[in-house]
C-alpha cells in the first residue's frame, strides 16, 4: 500500500516539474524570445561561476583539504625503505600539486576571460609546431626524471638484501592472520597444504627437520633496525598483506608463495608516544576475500632484543604443540 | 533494409576486422598457455594422430573450396565443390572428437583426478577451434543454399567469397594452433 | 531513398538497421541502467559513512533478507559495489559512450548513409539488450545475491561458490552477462572501423575528418583487438567453475574442504583481465576526449589547436595503453623487472595527456566562448582530467603503488577521470547532438542546474578519497570501523556520502530535461550551434539514409571557425575553398 502510494508522490512530482517547466518555457514564447538560446547575460554569468565555483573555491576548498583532511594521512614510514617511500612520494605529489596549481589557474581564467565578447573576435589559431614540441619536451623530460627517481626506489625495495634478515611466514585465510616463526635454525619446515590437519592448521610438514621448531603465533613481533623476510601463503582466495606504516604490502595468492623484505626502525613505545597510547601496528587484508574482509587483522609489534627474545621464547614450538594434541 | 553501400568491398573489410578479433581471442588463449608452461609442473604428451587427419582434412577442404569460387568465376555451379567442402568440415569436426578420445585413452583429461592444464588447454583450444568451424558450417550451408537457388552470378557472389575467406582463415588458424600445440 | 519496404513499429523502432535509431537505444538504455548502478553507490554509501546504523530506505530497496533492519548485509556490499562498477564500466561508459556516439556520428560525420552493415549493427544491440536482461537477471534472481567479487571479479574468490554466495548462480549469469557484452562490443567495433576506413564521402581525406571521428576509429580498434582476450579470460573461468579444470585454481582449503585443484594461478587471470582491462579506461576516455574537442572548438568558435598533434596523441595513448596492464598487478610479486618495465610505460602516457591539455587550453586562449551546457561540461572535462590524471602519476610509479594499491587514493583516481571525466564527455555529447538527435533543443536552464550540481558534487565525493587513501583507507570495507586506526576518517566519509546523495539525485533532473524535451523541448533549427561538421547539414527531420539528395562533398577541414577573410565565424565543411584560401 505504502509503495503504489510512493510511486504515485513520485509521479506527480514529474507531473508538476513537467508543468513548471513548460510554463518557463511559455512566458518566453510569449515574449517572442528563444528559451534555450545562450544569451550575453548567460555568458557572463556562467564564466563567472566558472571562476568562482570551478576556480576559487575549488582551489580553496583543495587547500582547505590539504590543512584540515592532511593531518589524518599515515605518520612518516616506520621503516628503512619506507622513508624513501615517503621521499619519493613527497617529490611527486609536490609535483603533481605545482602542476595542479599552475594549469587549474589558467583554465579558469581562460575560460573567464574568453568568453563571448562582441567587441572581440576569436582569434584563429590552428596550430604551433614549436609550442607542441616545448610542450611534449618539458613533460618528457620532468617524467624521466620521475620514472629514474621511481625505478631507483623500485629496484632497493625488490632487490633488498635478505642476508641474516629473520625469516616470518604469513599464512591468510578467509578471515585471519597466522604467523610462523623459522626458529632457531632460521628457516622454515617445508609445507602443504594437504598436511593441513587439526591443529596443523598451516600445513607443515614434521617430516622435514626444519620444521620442529618453528612457531606459529596470532601476533608479530619483530626487532627494531632488524631486516625481516615476510612470506605469504594463502589457503583459499587472494588476500594482500597490508602493512600501511611500515610502507609494506604484497598479496597472498593460493598456489604460491610470495615475499616482501623489510626493516622496521621505529618500536611500538615510540610510536604510542606520537601517535597516542591507542596506537598500535596492524596488518590489514587489502584485497576482496569475501564477506568479513574488512576485518582481518593481525597486530605488529615492534620492540628490542630483549623485549623479543622474551617473547619469542615464550612461544611453544610446532613440536611441543602437535605432540600435545596427541 | 540495408542502404546501396556506395563500396562492395565493405563486406571483406568487415570479415578482416573480425579476423583480427577471433586471432585475438586466440593470441588470448595460446599465450595463456605459454605463461602457464613456463610455470612447470606441466604434462608432456604426443598430440593424437587423429589431430594430423584433421590437418590434412581442413588443407584439402580449403582446396576444394578454392575451386568453388573458380567455378563460380567461369559461370559453372559451385555447388558439388560447396558439398564437398561441407562433408570434408563434418570429417574435420568428426575428427577432433575422435583425437579428444584418443586423448582420453591417452590418460590426458580436461579435468578431473589425474588432469594436468597441458591436457585442460588442449581441449579447450581446439574446442574454441571447432565452436568457430561451426559458424563456418552455417556459413557453407547458407552459401550452399544460394548457390542452388543460383543466386551467385560472375560478377558478384560476395555470399560465398565471405564464407570461402572465413573457411580458409579456419584453416589458416587451425595451422597455427597445430603447430603451436604439437 | 524510397527503395525500402514499408517500415513496421518492429522495423523501425525495434529492430531497426537505422544507425541513428540504434544509437538511441544503446543512449536510453545506458541512461538507464546508470540510473541502476548509480543508485547502487548511494546505497552503499549510506552503510559506509555511518556502519551499522539504521536507514529505512535500505530495507525498503534491499528487503529484509539483504538488509535486516536497514542495516546492509555485508555480502550485499560487496555486491552493490561489483555490479555498481560493472555496470557502470561496461553498461554506461563503454556501450552508453561509445555505442551512442559512434553509432550517431559516425555516418554523419564522414558523409555516409549509414553503416557498413545495418543488419551487423542491429545485432550489436540486441546481443546488448540480451546481456541487459541476463545482467538484470543477475542482480535479482540468485539466491545468494548478485557476483560480489569485485567487478575484477578475481579467482579464486570469484570461481567458488564456497568462498561467497554472490559467486555462485549470480557469477555465472554475470559470465554469461559479460559474454554477450563483449560479442555486442565486437560486432559495433567491426561497423565502426570498416565504415569509417571505406564510406567517407569524396573529399573527406583521413586529416578531414573530426577529431570525434579519430578518437572513434582508434577506440575501436582498441576495442576489437582487446575485448577477445576478456572473452578468453572468462571461458577458462568459466570451465574453472564449470568443469573442474586448474586454469586459476591450485591449493585449496574452503570452509574446510580441501578441493582437487592444481597447477592453476589466479595470477594468470590477471594477466588476461588487465590486458583488457586497461585499454579498457582508454577505450572509455578516448570517445570522451574526441567529444570534447569538437564540443570546445565549436563554442570557442576556433579550431581545435594542433589537430595532428591531437591526432598522433590519441594514436599514441592507444598504443601505450596495450602495454601498461602490469600496473594493476604491481603488488602482486610479479618479477621486478617487469614491474619497472610498466612503470616506465605507463608515467609515458602522460606525455600525450599533457599534450592534449596543453592544447585544449590553447584552443580556449583567445576564443569566443559561448556556454551552451554542452560547453560547461566540455570544460568541466578539462578540469577533472587534469586533476585525475595527475594522481595517475603516482599510482603509475611502482614504489609509490606499494603503500597505495587498493585504497581509496585509486577509488579517487579512477573515479575523476572515468566516472567524472568521461561522465562529463557523454553530457557535453548528449547536450550537444540533442538537436539533432531529437530535433528539439534540451532546456538550457536545466542542463546549467545539473552541470552546477554535479560539478560541485561530483569533486565533493572524489577529491577527499585521495586523503582516506593517503591514510591507508582499504577499498571495499563494508565499513572502516574495524579498524581504531580509521576512526577518524568519519568526517571525510560523511561528506563524501553526502554529496554522494545530492549528485547521484541530481542526475534524476538531467533525465526528466532529457525525456521533457524529447516531448515538449523547442524546436531546434538545422544548425543550431553553427558548427562546421557535415551532421549539421542533414535536415531537421532526420530521414533514412541521411541526406535527401546526393551525399555532400568535403572540401575543407572541420575546424574553419573565426577563419580571416570569412563573413561568418564558422564555414562548413562543405564550403569550397575560395580564390586564394589555403587550407589550414
Amino acid at each position: 500500500m505504502m509503495n503504489i502510494l510512493i510511486v504515485i508522490v513520485v509521479l506527480l512530482i514529474i507531473a508538476a516539474l513537467v508543468q513548471v517547466v513548460r510554463v518557463g518555457e511559455l512566458i518566453y514564447e510569449v515574449k517572442n524570445q528563444d528559451v534555450n538560446k545562450v544569451t550575453d547575460k548567460d555568458n557572463k554569468v556562467q564564466a563567472t561561476l566558472f571562476f568562482l565555483i570551478g576556480g576559487v573555491a575549488y582551489l580553496s576548498l583543495v587547500l582547505w583539504q590539504f590543512k584540515y583532511w592532511g593531518v589524518h594521512i599515515l605518520p612518516p614510514a616506520s621503516s628503512v625503505h619506507g622513508l624513501t617511500v615517503d621521499a619519493l612520494m613527497n617529490f611527486t605529489l609536490g609535483l603533481i600539486i605545482f602542476v595542479f596549481f599552475l594549469t587549474q589557474p589558467i583554465l579558469v581564467w581562460f575560460v573567464f576571460k574568453y568568453r563571448k565578447n562582441k567587441s572581440r573576435a576569436a582569434y584563429y589559431y590552428p596550430h604551433n609546431n614549436k609550442l607542441e614540441i616545448i610542450w611534449t619536451t618539458v613533460p618528457t623530460i620532468v617524467l624521466t626524471v620521475v620514472i629514474l627517481y621511481g625505478l631507483v626506489v623500485w629496484s632497493k625495495i625488490t632487490n633488498a638484501d635478505v642476508q641474516g634478515a629473520t625469516v616470518v611466514e604469513i599464512y591468510s585465510k578467509q578471515f585471519n592472520w597466522t604467523a610462523r616463526y623459522s626458529g632457531e635454525d632460521q628457516t622454515l619446515g617445508n609445507a602443504n597444504f594437504r598436511l593441513v590437519e587439526g591443529k596443523n592448521a598451516l600445513g607443515v610438514d614434521m617430516e622435514d627437520a626444519n620444521a620442529a621448531d618453528d612457531k606459529i603465533t596470532r601476533e608479530v613481533h619483530l626487532v627494531v633496525d632488524k631486516p625481516v623476510l615476510l612470506k605469504f601463503r594463502s589457503q583459499d582466495v587472494i588476500h594482500s598483506a597490508y602493512l600501511p606504516h611500515f610502507r609494506v604490502q604484497m598479496n597472498c595468492v593460493p598456489g604460491m608463495t610470495t615475499q616482501f623484505a623489510f626493516t622496521p626502525n621505529k618500536t611500538t613505545t615510540q610510536m604510542k608516544q606520537e601517535e597516542g597510547e591507542k596506537f598500535d601496528y596492524i596488518l590489514l587484508c587489502n584485497k576482496i576475500c569475501g564477506v568479513a574482509h574488512y576485518n582481518m587483522q593481525m597486530k605488529f609489534i615492534v620492540e628490542t632484543q630483549e623485549e623479543y627474545d622474551i617473547w619469542l621464547a615464550s612461544q611453544k614450538t610446532l613440536s611441543e604443540k602437535l605432540l600435545t594434541q596427541k | 533494409m540495408s542502404i546501396a553501400i556506395k563500396n562492395n568491398r565493405t563486406h571483406v573489410h568487415l570479415l578482416w576486422v573480425g579476423f583480427a578479433g577471433i586471432v585475438m581471442f586466440f593470441a588470448g588463449l595460446t599465450s595463456a598457455y605459454i605463461v602457464r608452461k613456463a610455470e612447470g609442473n606441466w604434462l608432456e604428451f604426443t598430440i593424437p594422430d587423429w589431430f594430423t587427419v584433421s590437418t590434412i582434412v581442413i588443407v584439402i577442404s580449403s582446396v576444394i573450396l578454392y575451386f568453388a569460387t573458380r567455378a563460380v568465376k567461369s559461370d559453372k555451379s559451385p555447388i558439388v565443390f560447396i558439398l564437398g567442402t561441407l562433408a570434408l568440415g563434418v570429417l574435420f569436426s568428426y575428427s577432433q572428437f575422435m583425437g579428444w578420445s584418443e586423448l582420453v585413452n591417452q590418460g590426458v583429461y580436461l579435468t578431473g583426478e589425474g588432469s594436468n592444464p597441458s591436457g585442460s588447454f588442449l581441449y579447450v583450444i581446439t574446442l574454441a577451434h571447432l565452436i568457430h568451424l561451426l559458424g563456418g558450417l552455417i556459413a557453407l550451408l547458407v552459401s550452399l543454399f544460394s548457390a542452388y537457388q543460383e543466386k551467385y552470378t560472375k560478377e558478384n557472389f560476395i555470399g560465398l567469397e565471405i564464407t570461402s575467406r572465413y573457411w580458409h582463415f579456419l584453416g589458416i588458424l587451425w595451422l597455427y594452433l597445430f603447430f603451436f600445440l604439437i | 531513398m524510397s527503395e525500402h519496404h514499408n517500415e513496421t513499429f518492429l522495423t523501425k523502432y525495434v529492430f531497426s538497421q537505422d544507425h541513428k535509431m540504434i544509437s538511441k537505444q544503446f543512449l536510453i538504455t545506458g541512461m538507464l541502467m546508470g540510473i541502476v548502478g548509480m543508485f547502487m553507490s548511494i546505497l552503499f554509501r549510506l552503510q559506509l559513512s555511518n556502519p551499522g546504523e539504521s536507514f529505512a530506505v535500505l530495507e525498503w530497496f534491499l528487503g529484509d533478507k539483504w538488509a535486516p533492519g536497514g542495516v546492509i548485509d555485508p555480502n550485499m556490499y560487496l555486491a552493490l559495489v561489483t555490479m555498481h562498477g560493472t555496470i557502470l564500466v561496461f553498461w554506461v561508459l563503454t556501450a552508453g559512450l561509445t555505442g551512442t556516439f559512434a553509432n550517431y556520428l559516425i555516418p554523419l560525420q564522414i558523409g555516409a548513409r549509414d553503416m557498413a552493415s545495418g543488419f551487423l549493427n542491429m545485432l550489436s544491440y540486441w546481443f546488448f539488450f540480451g546481456a541487459t536482461i541476463v545482467m538484470l537477471l543477475a542482480i535479482f534472481l540468485p539466491e545468494g545475491g548478485p557476483a560480489a567479487a569485485g567487478w575484477t571479479v578475481y579467482p579464486p574468490l570469484s570461481a567458488l561458490p564456497q568462498a561467497m554466495p554472490g559467486s555462485g548462480l549470480g557469477m555465472d549469469l554475470w559470465l554469461v552477462g559479460m559474454a554477450l557484452f563483449i560479442v555486442s562490443s565486437l560486432l559495433a567495433g567491426l561497423n565502426y572501423i570498416v565504415t569509417i576506413l571505406n564510406l567517407r564521402t569524396k573529399g573527406m581525406s583521413m586529416n578531414r575528418l573530426p577529431l570525434t571521428i579519430w578518437a572513434l576509429l582508434v577506440t575501436a580498434i582498441l576495442g576489437v583487438l582487446t575485448f577477445p582476450v576478456l572473452l578468453a579470460c572468462a571461458l577458462l573461468l568459466i570451465f574453472d567453475r564449470t568443469f573442474g579444470t586448474s586454469f586459476y585454481l591450485s591449493d585449496i582449503i574452503i570452509n574446510g574442504e580441501m578441493l582437487h585443484y592444481t597447477g592453476g594461478s589466479p595470477i594468470l587471470f590477471e594477466h588476461l583481465f588487465w590486458f583488457l582491462g586497461h585499454p579498457e579506461v582508454y577505450i572509455i576516455l578516448l570517445p570522451a576526449l574526441g567529444i570534447v574537442s569538437e564540443v570546445i572548438s565549436v563554442n570557442t568558435r576556433k579550431p581545435i589547436f594542433g589537430y595532428k598533434a591531437m591526432v598522433g596523441a590519441i594514436l599514441i595513448i592507444a598504443f601505450l595503453s596495450c602495454i601498461v596492464w602490469g600496473h594493476h598487478m604491481f603488488v602482486t610479486g610479479m618479477d621486478p623487472f617487469l614491474g619497472s618495465v610498466f612503470t616506465f610505460t605507463t608515467l609515458l602516457i602522460a606525455i600525450p595527456s599533457a599534450v592534449k591539455v596543453f592544447n585544449y587550453l590553447t584552443t580556449l586562449w583567445r576564443g569566443s566562448i559561448r556556454f551552451t551546457p554542452a560547453m560547461l561540461f566540455a570544460i568541466g572535462f578539462v578540469s577533472t582530467f587534469i586533476t585525475g590524471g595527475l594522481t595517475g602519476l603516482i599510482l603509475g610509479d611502482s614504489a609509490l603503488d606499494i603503500n597505495i594499491h587498493d585504497t581509496y587514493f585509486v577509488v579517487g583516481h579512477f573515479h575523476i577521470v572515468m566516472g567524472v571525466s568521461a561522465i562529463y564527455g557523454m553530457f557535453a555529447g548528449v547536450y550537444h547532438w540533442f538537436p539533432k538527435m531529437y530535433g528539439r533543443m534540451m532546456n538550457k536552464k536545466l542542463g546549467y542546474t545539473h552541470f552546477w550540481l554535479t560539478f560541485i558534487s561530483a569533486y565533493g565525493v572524489f577529491f577527499p578519497m585521495h586523503f582516506l587513501g593517503l591514510a591507508g583507507l582499504p577499498r571495499r570495507y563494508y565499513t572502516n570501523s574495524a579498524f581504531p586506526m580509521f576512526d577518524g576518517l568519519t568526517d571525510i566519509n560523511e561528506v563524501i556520502t553526502f554529496f554522494s546523495i545530492i549528485g547521484g539525485l541530481i542526475q534524476l533532473l538531467f533525465v526528466f530535461n532529457f525525456f521533457y524535451s524529447i516531448f515538449k523541448g523547442t524546436k531546434a533549427t538545422q544548425n543550431p550551434w553553427k558548427a562546421n561538421t557535415l551532421e549539421w547539414t542533414t535536415p531537421i527531420e532526420r530521414i533514412h539514409g541521411n541526406w535527401p539528395g546526393e551525399i555532400p562533398e568535403v572540401k575543407r577541414w572541420a575546424y574553419d571557425y573565426s577563419k580571416p577573410g570569412s563573413e561568418d565565424d564558422f564555414i562548413p565543411q562543405t564550403e569550397p575553398l575560395k580564390e586564394g584560401e589555403t587550407e589550414h
